[in-house]
């Protein structure tokens, strides 16, 4: 042997035909364990911790399973980060990008075996998802010039998000808060204004849609308890003493008069604290650290609404939303902006008293309330919302809209179909193999619903054959429907970046013929 | 093992729910549903007013005799996934509606009885699923239709739903006392500018070991489970009380940061003890000049409340003293007081003070309790004192007394009343099973199987009471056929009667949350096809 020893000990190299099966094998169950979620009769996962108090999570959301999955394998670890870049950038179809990244793979791998090079694969694969996207931008509907439609669209969107999530019996509700609170936004896509506050009890029906903010705390004792036209000072400052912050710093007196003088001294410090937040001609001041009795008593006396212990999350959004700053020291109250509201008031949703801040400076601000049986439901409920929120404020930017139910990918297929026989050589193997791959997301959804997939997919296929076709599967009747009658729509934009990060994916995993495991660094305080 | 499904005749409108799947998903479903229907079993014979109790000894050695659902399920700590949502499932009752936490495990339970044979018969889950939403949707309907409007005015049928709630508790002899001061305390504390909500947080209840549970009485003021502070010979009562509560402390001063008293020789040791009692007394005269003459003293971890020394001179300006006073208990306290916390000595203010008639210290048995009564311009608030002989008394008690306090607060929420004694379940699914018959295929199926095992609350209740259950069941069955739909099992008589003459009635809230919160679990543990463990 020429190299006696090239890594260090333990670490482990795979090579060529091997190192490709592992990939291919660990992408591939990645894809088959979040596969039977997808569609609108997807299962949900149990996902049980094993970490302290072994909590539970109930959930069909592709990117929450894949996040909190143990994973060893190098390939799968890359569908678990497409799936999580999905979710950052258009937070819907988390799973479809896994599910077709698994497909191709496993496309591929067939290809492969039968001694066509990964390159040849590679560069028929970008043929194929170029064609496939001019095939859904030829079809794309845009509304964006009605109004009324325009919203009917947002609607059918929101719904057929919902659909395959734990909130589908009451879509119809939730779309509506969902498009309510999006338009409030009015073309930002800034999701920050909306606010998810969760609250058990109730059931999922009686979750509501706020114009204002609520804040979940309580207010200070013996302060008013409703506030018009509040000027509202958000700080992050701490109300107890402004200590001196010199380890060991100390004070040496010899009577205890002077240590009187010295507690007193500090009251008054605070006191003057206390006058200066007043100084601001503020009626509401709501403080990220504690107040103590003494200012809480202070501002009580001035008639001001001091509310203490918000948290980081609570004092940034208020302050966004009521257009104020977040302060921190209190010396100059003539450059400082306050926060202005039209009322602030105590609300009581099932058992617990909130804070509810009503006309708001940013009218785009808005907070949804979700109740429900029990925090299961609440934080699935909370993952689905926010899915489709996403979904509809990337919706608003780009309005570009497709139908849904199977409907994209028989599209794409076919006409990835056509230009597999266009084209001459190795390549259109492995066009016609995406072209596999695209309807197998249409066949994962029949079959999760029970339906017989190879009749439905292949009635589907011939619908498709003529022209402007709107067939898709129909989950609820067990049949091919027109998807443009029963209002299923998916915003493009999601299509566009499923088909585009999945062959991606699949195509970086191709490339892969060495895999070369790192010795795993040693503890050497474990016995 | 699963049966092979059943081969349809294909046509456009029929559901072709041939459900196949994989041995690992069934199998895991199939664990699911018997964990699940385990916990049911355990609390099931706790059901209803002859329902035994459990005794639970949790991992600190402790001992808790129960029949309360949610405690039972609460203290068993189970591990495996689905079981726990079952406890989720009688939190959230006890949550929304406070009572028939058992009652809704046991449904839940009896609904995946139902769904594990239905699932043989090869039905896909989420068919089975859509079908009990709608059946539950159904149910409530049935339900609101059912309930009999009640006012607050109307007190006999408050207390008649309380002691309903209570008579299957092991309280169940005192409920003519409980019953009626479950109801005084929340419509005590129901506030007629908002008369829906009822914040049970107002009912104060402080326990107090010694006399029996008939000893309980409601307060018409503040209780503190606390001693007087009278090591140095204050009062004890109080009439005409002027009371301050103070978040500031009577002892030496102390700075925040960190300081020591430098002391060279003994005549300065003189001078610092006696600052420092003119210090104390200082304070003291101030608080005396407002003429308060109780002080409640927030507790306070950074330095004693009150030292000897100022309880001596406290004591001699006639103040009396109740230290440790929590700081979430202030805002009762103030609230019912009508008085304002004061925190700083300078702020000490007559204003703020509030006024009661009377304060004292009574003894109860071995201890001692401080009663504020008469309290002038008192809030909306009210505390009850249970008594009871032993710890495991008091507890249940106590949790008992929750129940029938949360009964009446359903019934301030939502004003309606139903019939107790399993009618209102046998009813539903008499009606239920009459739609089933009209609907078709597998919703028609599935439907009739949620109205079966709906039965399975009369049925405990009378296996329970040492009934013939099949004997009851199909009788009272056969009574609602008739149209007598408050017909329910009398336990005490160990027949079927018009339970609503009977006086077993129970809020709408309890019964219509129990179903759809079961469905909702029930269909969340039929839509889990793996468990996947994670970090």
């Amino acid at each position: 042997m020429a190299v006696d020893k090239l890594f260090k000990d333990e670490a482990t190299e795979e090579k060529g035909e091997r190192a490709r099966m592992a990939s291919f094998v660990g992408a591939m169950a990645i894809a088959d364990l979040v596969k039977a979620t997808l569609g609108p009769k997807g299962m949900d996962k149990v996902l049980q911790s094993t970490g302290r108090g072994r909590s539970v999570t109930v959930t069909n959301d592709g990117a929450t399973i894949l996040k909190s999955l143990h994973i060893d394998n190098p390939a799968a670890k890359v569908l678990v980060d497409i799936s999580k870049v999905q979710d950052d950038e258009v937070g819907d179809g988390t799973t479809s990008v896994v599910v077709l990244a698994g497909e191709l793979l496993r496309e591929a791998e067939k290809l492969v075996a039968a001694k066509i090079h990964p390159m040849t694969v590679i560069s028929g694969y970008r043929m194929a998802a170029e064609c496939a996207r001019n095939a859904l931008l030829q079809r794309v509907m845009d509304n964006k010039d009605d109004a009324e439609r325009f919203k009917a669209d947002l609607m059918k969107i929101a719904m057929t998000t919902l659909s395959s999530k734990i909130l589908s019996q009451d879509k119809e509700h939730f779309a509506k808060l969902a498009v309510d609170a999006v338009m409030r936004l009015k073309g930002s896509t800034n999701l920050e204004a909306i606010q998810i506050i969760k609250k058990p009890g109730g059931s999922l029906k009686d979750s509501f849609i706020d114009e204002g903010f609520i804040l979940d705390k309580k207010m200070g004792i013996g302060q008013p308890k409703r506030i018009e036209n509040a000027k509202i000072l958000v700080a992050n400052t701490a109300m107890d003493t402004d200590k001196v912050k010199i380890y060991g710093a100390r004070v040496r007196v010899d009577s205890m008069s002077r240590v009187a003088q010295i507690e007193g001294a500090e009251k008054e410090k605070m006191k003057e604290k206390v006058q200066k937040i007043i100084a601001h001609g503020t009626n509401c001041f709501v403080n990220r650290q504690l107040i103590y009795n003494f200012p809480e008593e202070l501002f009580a006396d001035a008639g001001i609404l001091a509310i203490e212990h918000a948290d980081f999350d609570g004092i940034e959004r208020l302050a966004l939303v009521t257009g104020g700053e977040i302060a921190s020291t209190f010396d100059n109250p003539e450059s400082f902006k306050l926060g202005h509201c039209k009322l602030i008031e105590e609300i009581m949703i099932g058992e617990d008293k909130l804070i509810h801040f009503s006309g708001v400076e940013m009218g785009q601000a808005c907070t949804i309330v979700l109740r429900g049986a029990s925090f299961h439901v609440l934080d699935e409920a909370e993952r689905s919302l926010h899915d489709a929120l996403c979904v509809i404020s990337q919706t608003v930017v780009d309005s570009r809209v497709l139908l849904g139910g199977g409907w994209p990918e028989m599209v794409m297929a076919k006409e990835v179909d056509e230009l597999a026989r266009r084209t001459p050589g190795k390549k259109s193997h492995a066009i016609e193999a995406f072209s596999r791959a695209l309807q197998a997301i249409p066949t994962t959804i029949a079959d999760n619903a029970g339906l017989d997939s190879a009749e439905l997919i292949s009635q589907l296929r011939a619908e498709h054959h003529k022209e402007g076709c709107t067939a898709g599967i129909d989950i609820l009747s067990g049949a091919v429907g027109g998807m443009e009658k029963l209002g299923i729509s998916e915003s493009f934009k999601v299509k566009q970046a499923v088909l585009l990060s999945a062959t991606e994916a699949a195509e970086m995993i191709l490339r892969v013929d060495e895999i070369i495991t790192c010795a795993p660094r040693k503890r050497e305080d474990r016995m | 093992m699963a049966s092979p499904a059943v081969q349809q005749p294909r046509s456009a409108s029929s559901k072709t729910e041939s459900y196949v799947d994989n041995k690992r998903k069934e199998d895991i479903r199939r664990a699911n549903i018997v964990a699940a229907r385990a916990v049911a079993d355990a609390v099931r014979t706790s059901l209803g007013p002859k329902g035994m109790d459990k005794m639970i000894s949790t991992a600190s050695g402790e001992v808790i005799i129960t029949n309360d659902g949610a405690t039972i399920l609460n203290k068993m700590e189970v591990l495996q996934p689905a079981a726990k949502m079952l406890v989720e499932l009688s939190k959230s009752q006890d949550v929304v509606a406070g009572d028939g936490t058992t009652t809704v495990v046991v449904i839940a339970g009896a609904l995946l009885k139902q769904c594990l044979s239905l699932l043989n018969n090869g039905i896909h889950p989420t068919v089975i699923s859509d079908a009990l939403h709608k059946a539950s949707l159904k149910a409530v309907d049935v339900l609101t239709a059912m309930a009999v409007p009640v006012e607050l005015s109307d007190r006999e049928s408050l207390i008649k739903s309380a002691s309903t709630s209570l008579n299957s508790k092991v309280v169940s002899q005192y409920s003519t006392l409980l019953a009626p001061l479950a109801v005084d305390a929340v419509l005590s504390v129901v506030d007629p500018a908002k008369p829906d909500l009822v914040d049970l947080r107002d009912v104060k209840i402080v326990k107090k070991l010694g006399g029996t549970v008939d000893d309980t009485e409601l307060v018409k003021g503040l209780v503190f489970d606390k001693k007087v502070s009278h090591s140095a010979g204050g009062p004890t009562r109080v009439e005409n009380a002027k009371i301050a509560v103070i978040q500031f402390q009577i002892s030496p001063p102390k700075t925040d940061i960190e300081q020591s008293i430098v002391v060279s020789d003994y005549t300065q040791m003189d001078r610092i003890l006696k600052e420092e009692r003119n210090y104390i007394l200082g304070m003291i005269k101030k608080i005396k000049a407002t003429g308060c003459n109780v002080l409640l003293i927030q507790k306070s971890i950074l330095r004693d409340a009150v030292t000897d020394l100022s309880l001596h001179y406290l004591a001699k300006a006639k103040i009396l003293v109740v230290k440790d006073v929590e700081r979430d208990e202030i805002e009762f306290i103030t609230k019912t007081l009508n008085c304002l916390p004061i925190a700083n000595i300078e702020h000490f203010r007559e204003e703020k003070l509030g006024h009661a008639d009377c304060v004292e210290e009574v003894s109860l048995g071995d201890g001692k309790i401080v009663k504020i009564t008469g309290i002038k311009d008192m809030g909306r608030t009210t505390t009850v004192l249970v008594r009871g002989s032993n710890l495991l008394v008091i507890d249940e008690a106590e949790r008992s007394l929750h129940d029938a306090l949360c009964v009446v607060r359903c019934l301030v929420n939502k004003r309606f009343l139903i019939a107790g004694g399993g009618a209102p379940e046998i009813e539903l699914s008499r009606q239920l099973g009459a739609w089933a018959k009209v609907l078709h295929g597998m919703e028609s199926h599935c439907i009739r199987s949620f109205a079966e095992a709906l039965e399975v609350i009369p049925y405990t209740l009378a296996e329970n009471a040492g009934l013939n259950p099949i004997a009851i069941v199909t009788e009272l069955r056969n009574r609602h056929a008739q149209g007598e739909i408050n017909a329910g099992i009398n336990v005490r008589k160990g027949q079927i009667t018009n339970i609503l003459e009977e006086n077993v009635v129970q809020p709408l809230l309890v019964s219509t949350s129990a179903i759809t919160l079961a469905t909702e679990c029930v269909r969340m543990i039929l839509k889990i096809d793996d468990i996947i463990t994670v970090r």
